[in-house]
């Protein structure tokens, strides 16, 4: 499948220093987004490793495919989405043991969320509140489930969503990568098809900015680096209260029709 | 007169009086009560007199002042709370003091946006269990999942009955869909259900599925007992214990 993609991070309006990370592996097609806590830029550190740990490990060879090395994976995940899984891990493990050996860096975490596309197979991956999300028909659909207390209680029925919204709660995390030497990584996957747009982004975002604008404004602007300026741009209208970062891709249309049909047959001759 | 006692785990470490001046907590050894834990702020948190109320107030320390679960700023102490500094607990001792009435003058502080914080297990359990104390709609009870699953009445699809367990469950001709459809001219995808938090979410596909015979304009939330109806598949929505 081919894709499109970019992504945009900005300090806010109010903060002053910007501890969100993301990255972008165009040849795997790996996305990858992070949002730090912890005082004095130990965020920024925090997510930082995050995202450089599980860029590393989904670019190394795949020797260890299908294998778990922590949490408990369904049996019917593929190799792809159980390689991430374990990339995140990793990730957690290796800020729990940075801010052990570093006393001033304690209390250091991040957010994670991660969408790794094999063909037309998308594997995502997720910690905390920062979302993903995937735009088909017009319509956005949720990819992940923020790991926030108020979120938490909207799904036990004791919040309306637009409670939670209003809560002065909702920075309070139940799970974030560092906290804890094991973690629970919650992996989903599901088909891509042309034209659908997947979107991840930090909570300085979906705080700031309502889904159907986000879905408007992924549907007027096909480029995708435009696409997330925009977004970047009116959370900060907005008040930019936070770090906000957004990353877009694009899946592109299928070439139709016999003349792909020759060129897949000529393409195999290779 | 009221005491404080700084525990760590089980052991007393230290125990003070409360006169009239404030009884100081932190991380310096020149508070009244000396906490030494990294996680502690040099000047922590005070507790005092104010109108014959005992007061906590945090001293915008780094990670926070909890009097039994709660963060709090300032909080009016009571017999038998304790303040949880980092990993050490001080216990309120207020017997010899006229009674105060609870639930006066204290009020959970919300962290402000630029502190995310993560609960650790039993905090969050704590909270979970106060909030669903207090929520009214409140369904829920632990041990009690609900399970939404789509049992099919009629259709060429290849199961009876669906788990919806997946972010998005795609009903579709597509080999990668949950409900797999089958038969000529199908489409790959013709319609999606969406799990989110308040519910799951039924959106168009490449065709546009019935709910209780009404076509869908956008996302509708299913409720239990819903009949949904795409290429000729009838499905009811149910959820399951």
């Amino acid at each position: 499948m081919e894709i499109v993609s970019g992504g945009v991070t900005d300090v806010g309006r109010v903060r002053t220093n910007n501890e969100d990370s993301f990255r972008i592996l165009e040849p795997l097609n790996l996305f990858i987004l992070s949002d730090g806590m912890g005082g004095e830029a130990h965020g920024e550190v925090a997510s930082a490793l995050a995202v450089e740990t599980i860029a590393d490990y989904c670019a190394q060879p795949k020797e260890d495919s299908g294998v778990t090395l922590a949490g408990v994976a369904p049996d019917n995940w593929s190799a792809d989405t159980k390689r991430l899984q374990n990339a995140v891990s990793q990730a957690n493990f290796r800020i729990y043991d940075s801010a052990q050996k570093n006393p001033e860096q304690r209390g250091m975490g991040a957010t994670l969320t991660a969408a790794w596309v094999n063909g037309s197979k998308l594997s995502v991956a997720h910690v905390g509140d920062s979302r993903a999300y995937l735009l088909r028909n017009g319509a956005l659909q949720q990819l992940t489930s923020d790991h926030s207390l108020v979120a938490e209680q909207v799904r036990r029925g004791i919040l309306t969503p637009q409670q939670a919204e209003e809560s002065e709660m909702q920075s309070v995390l139940l799970r974030a990568l560092g906290a804890h030497p094991e973690v629970q990584v919650d992996v989903d996957e599901t088909e891509l098809f042309p034209h659908d747009v997947l979107l991840l982004c930090s909570d300085g975002l979906t705080r700031m900015v309502t889904e159907p604008e986000i879905a408007g404004t992924l549907q007027a602007e096909t480029n995708p680096v435009s696409a997330a300026q925009k977004l970047v741009d009116l959370a900060n209208e907005r008040g930019g209260l936070d770090n906000v970062t957004v990353i877009v891709a694009r899946v592109q249309d299928e070439s139709k029709g016999w003349l792909s049909w020759m060129r897949r047959g000529s393409a195999k001759k290779d | 007169m009221a005491k404080l006692s700084l525990m760590f785990e089980d052991k007393l470490v230290k125990q003070v009086p409360i006169g009239a001046r404030p009884v100081t907590i932190g991380r310096s050894p020149d508070n009244d009560l000396p906490v030494d834990n990294l996680a502690v702020s040099t000047y922590h948190a005070r507790v005092y007199y104010e109108a014959g109320r005992l007061v906590v107030e945090d001293l915008e320390s780094l990670n926070g002042t909890f009097v039994n679960d709660l963060r709090v700023e300032r909080a009016t102490l009571h017999d038998g709370d304790s303040i949880w500094i980092g990993k050490h607990h001080i216990k309120v001792d207020a017997t010899a003091d006229t009674a105060i009435p609870l639930d006066t003058g204290r009020k959970a502080v919300a962290p402000k946006i630029n502190e995310t914080m993560v609960l650790d297990t039993k905090a969050r359990r704590d909270m979970l269990q106060q909030a669903a104390a207090t929520g009214e709609r409140s369904q829920f009870s632990p041990g009690r999942i609900r399970m939404a699953t789509l049992v099919v009445l009629n259709g060429n699809v290849n199961q009876k009955e669906y788990l919806l367990t997946n972010k998005l469950t795609v009903i579709g001709k597509s080999p990668m869909a949950t409900v797999r459809l089958r038969g000529w001219f199908k489409p790959k995808m013709a319609a999606q259900i969406n799990q989110r938090d308040d519910g799951y979410y039924l959106g168009t596909g490449d065709k546009v599925p019935t709910v209780n015979g009404a076509p869908i304009a956008g996302p509708v939330r299913l409720n239990d007992g819903d009949l949904i109806e795409v290429c000729g598949v009838r499905m009811n929505f149910i959820f399951r214990e």
